[in-house]
């Protein structure tokens, strides 16, 4: 019984290392994808361009516009003379936000009345334009609050208190949006590669009938599935341990909690991977259907409804349930509890259920998807 | 001549008859640029909204309380838990069970009516950064405009300045605007190279492809037909998509025959790199898993998740070679910035030249594999 799952196994290593397109497939693509994301996925926002578009030219809008530069998050980069240029200038991607201070500014400030400071924001991308618009707010705020408190004290009133906020980031002291993402590639990396070859490992024998020879053969269908799974559930470990060197080693991820118990998430993950990749198989004839199958429903979930980039508790209520229907979530989840809280079982163990049993109910529903076809 | 143009109808008929047969293929490609297009657009967005938050309320005063107000009536902060020390709000830190903890220290108040600087702690969940970096933000609002309101209690007259936040492009910072048309490309490209691939390695695999090339058909020809079809259904399926797009708020504001044009250059050249991945591979199964290798960067290094500017330079010029990089610029330019052709023919013609040096280099490729 035992040995005719290491038969098809065998054949399908061997088969596997006769195709070397696979192979290098296998290997380069997951380093290839950790190491162009890691690099090119950047959320952070360092010297954005600000174009500075004073019409008061006075020692209060003097003095407000230095704040910016001053503050870490801005680079002063244009002077604006005329309306016109704010256009061309947002247009051309050469400023990311635009500070208007109109003619009365000063004036207006001296005399006790409200003074008006636009912003311009390029918005083409919301993540980065709207931590702009944030840091501009707080700038801007702050000078307000120094104001007021000049006023009162022209008053003769007490001075009012400011209130600071004194943030502290855990995890992630810098907000190293690289930490973010490097760890949630490790989720949704396993989840580009091992399903597709799983399935296409199968379906490939359906198109060439040769699935029918099997099928009438005294090999039972879970010997078939475990069979055709277990190298690819090798290879699939393997590339988790690569992705994770390369991270490690290339963008220096924190790894704050246990090893082993991350190899044991590991383990869990790698045969949910490749179960999918059956799942998908069982369903589909055509090769090419069973590469959209698996780019719709493993990749691009794993990619934006895992909370790798978008974080979840934003989403519409019925859009957070849809993603506990992937697993890359509570993969992900666990990753990131390990490597950056380091926190153990305790805190993990509903994300450790809820993979087994997810891993568990795609080979229940895969046996049955064959077995059903076989008879 | 006649014979010439005939037998070349008759093979876009035959082309068209098997790619319109792949009933499953039709759906599940409909779905990519329907369905798949609709989730993203709703569900994705990089904004902080009900942000799980605990207050920790150490200061027990009206002040407090008016401030505990001001962040859960700000809509970014969901404050659900009340919880009595800072200890606690740690561990549900730790657990995951929140993403935020805002601590107001005992002496608050007393510092407020002394004049004296107050603070207030935030300790956020740095896992998801961006995230984090959004919430500190809005945080530093909420409190900021706290202080100046109680100034203005005080006495001081009017607020001294109003802050008028314009944002172009994307008026209402919705990242959903930008989705929305991200996604459309992402499924051109998909579609485009994996249709092709397979189309053309299938015929290679089965031997067909030396029968088809027997006949008088020379390569160009073959190709031209396979790549009929794709395109075809690929523009086609653009239509539902830009009434999705209607549907979410993004009309097309530039012109459409402009938008088909662009659609079908880009388009090509996506047909483009499915036909060299098939020129190079001998099976389906490897020109699908050298697809899915193209794919991959492609992607999503293309302006289409993240802007190109965050990236760093080499991979920036890297890009220039990417079709899709060059499509995504357009629809942005066409959808929300509606301009016309006056800005955006560099766009057309670098995609026409990846387009047809790709098919070139694949025709060229075919021929000499076969030959």
């Amino acid at each position: 019984m035992r040995s005719l799952i290491w038969t098809i196994a065998w054949k399908e290593l061997r088969e596997i290392r006769r195709d070397p397109v696979t192979i290098a497939v296998a290997a380069v693509l997951p380093l290839l994808m950790l190491y162009l994301f890691g690099a090119a996925l950047s959320l952070d926002v360092r010297d954005a361009r600000l174009a500075v578009y004073d019409q008061d030219r006075s020692a209060a809008s003097r003095a407000l516009a230095e704040r910016f530069p001053h503050s870490g998050y801005f680079k002063r980069s244009h002077e604006v003379h005329a309306q016109g240029e704010i256009a061309a200038l947002l247009d051309g991607g050469r400023a990311t936000l635009v500070l208007i201070i109109p003619e009365d500014f000063e004036r207006k400030l001296v005399r006790g009345e409200t003074a008006v400071v636009q912003t311009v924001t390029d918005g083409s991308f919301s993540a980065t334009a709207m931590v702009v618009v944030g840091y501009a707010e707080a700038i801007i705020q702050d000078y307000a609050f120094e104001r007021a408190a000049m006023r009162l004290a022209a008053h003769g009133g007490a001075p009012p208190s400011a209130v600071r906020v004194e943030s502290r980031v855990w995890f992630n002291a810098s907000l190293e949006s690289r930490n973010t993402i490097v760890l949630g590639l490790l989720g949704a990396i396993l989840m580009a590669f091992p399903p597709l070859l799983t399935a296409l490992a199968v379906v490939r024998e359906k198109e060439a009938g040769s699935v029918q020879q099997i099928f009438v053969s005294p090999i039972r269908p879970y010997e078939f599935i475990a069979g055709k799974m277990l190298p690819y559930a090798g290879i699939a470990f393997l590339e988790m341990l690569m992705v994770l060197a390369g991270g490690l080693w290339w963008f220096h991820i924190p790894f704050l909690g246990s090893f082993p118990l991350f190899l044991g998430a590991t383990v869990i993950y790698v045969f949910c991977t490749v179960g999918l990749g059956l799942l998908i198989s069982s369903v589909t004839r055509s090769q090419l259907v069973a590469m959209l199958l698996a780019l719709l429903a493993t990749l691009m979930p794993s990619f934006l409804f895992s909370g790798l980039l978008f974080p979840i508790f934003t989403m519409p209520l019925m859009f957070q349930l849809y993603t506990y229907l992937f697993p890359a979530r509570y993969f992900i989840e666990i990753v990131r509890g390990i490597a950056m809280k380091g926190v153990g079982i305790d805190v993990l163990w509903p994300q450790f259920l809820a993979l087994t049993l997810y891993t568990l109910l795609v080979f229940a529903l895969t046996t049955r998807l064959f077995r059903k076809k076989v008879a | 001549m006649m014979g010439g143009g005939r037998r070349f109808a008759g093979l876009v008929r035959k082309e068209l008859i098997q790619f319109l047969n792949a009933r499953a293929m039709l759906a599940l490609i409909l779905y990519l640029y329907t369905g798949e297009v609709l989730m993203c657009t709703t569900a994705m967005s990089f904004d902080v909204r009900n942000l799980p938050t605990v207050f920790v309320d150490l200061s027990g005063s009206a002040e407090s309380r008016a401030l505990r107000q001001d962040f859960a009536s700000s809509g970014y902060f969901s404050v659900s838990h009340a919880t009595a020390t800072d200890a606690e709000a740690a561990r549900q830190l730790d657990r995951g069970e929140t993403l935020a903890a805002v601590v107001i220290p005992k002496e608050f108040s007393r510092q407020l009516a002394r004049g004296e600087t107050a603070s207030v702690q935030l300790l956020l969940d740095g896992a998801n950064a961006n995230a984090a970096s959004v919430a500190q933000g809005y945080a530093q609002r909420i409190v900021q405009n706290f202080a100046i309101e109680r100034a203005a209690v005080q006495g001081a007259p009017a607020a001294p300045i109003e802050h008028r936040p314009r944002v172009w492009y994307n008026s209402e910072l919705d990242y959903g605007y930008f989705m929305v048309l991200s996604m459309m490309a992402l499924a051109g490209m998909m579609v485009g190279v994996i249709t092709a691939a397979a189309g053309i390695v299938r015929e290679k695999e089965s031997g067909t492809l030396e029968q088809l090339l027997v006949t008088p058909v020379s390569p160009g020809e073959m190709v031209v037909a396979k790549l009929l079809p794709p395109l075809l259904v690929g523009l086609l399926a653009l239509f539902p998509s830009l009434l999705v797009a209607t549907a979410v708020g993004v009309p097309l504001r530039g012109s459409l025959p402009l938008f088909l044009l662009m659609s079908g250059v880009f388009l090509l050249s996506s047909l483009g790199i499915g036909i060299l991945v098939a020129a190079v591979s001998d099976t389906l199964q490897q020109a699908l898993l050298i697809s899915m290798l193209a794919l991959m960067p492609l992607l999503f290094l293309s302006g289409t998740i993240v802007p190109l500017e965050s990236m760093p330079l080499w991979l920036q010029y890297l890009t220039e070679l990417s079709p899709l990089r060059h499509y995504m610029d357009a629809v942005l330019g066409l959808f929300l910035k509606g301009v016309g052709l006056d800005v955006l023919w560099p766009r057309l013609v670098a995609m026409a030249a990846i387009g047809s040096a790709l098919l070139a280099l694949s025709v060229w490729r075919l021929r000499r594999g076969l030959g």
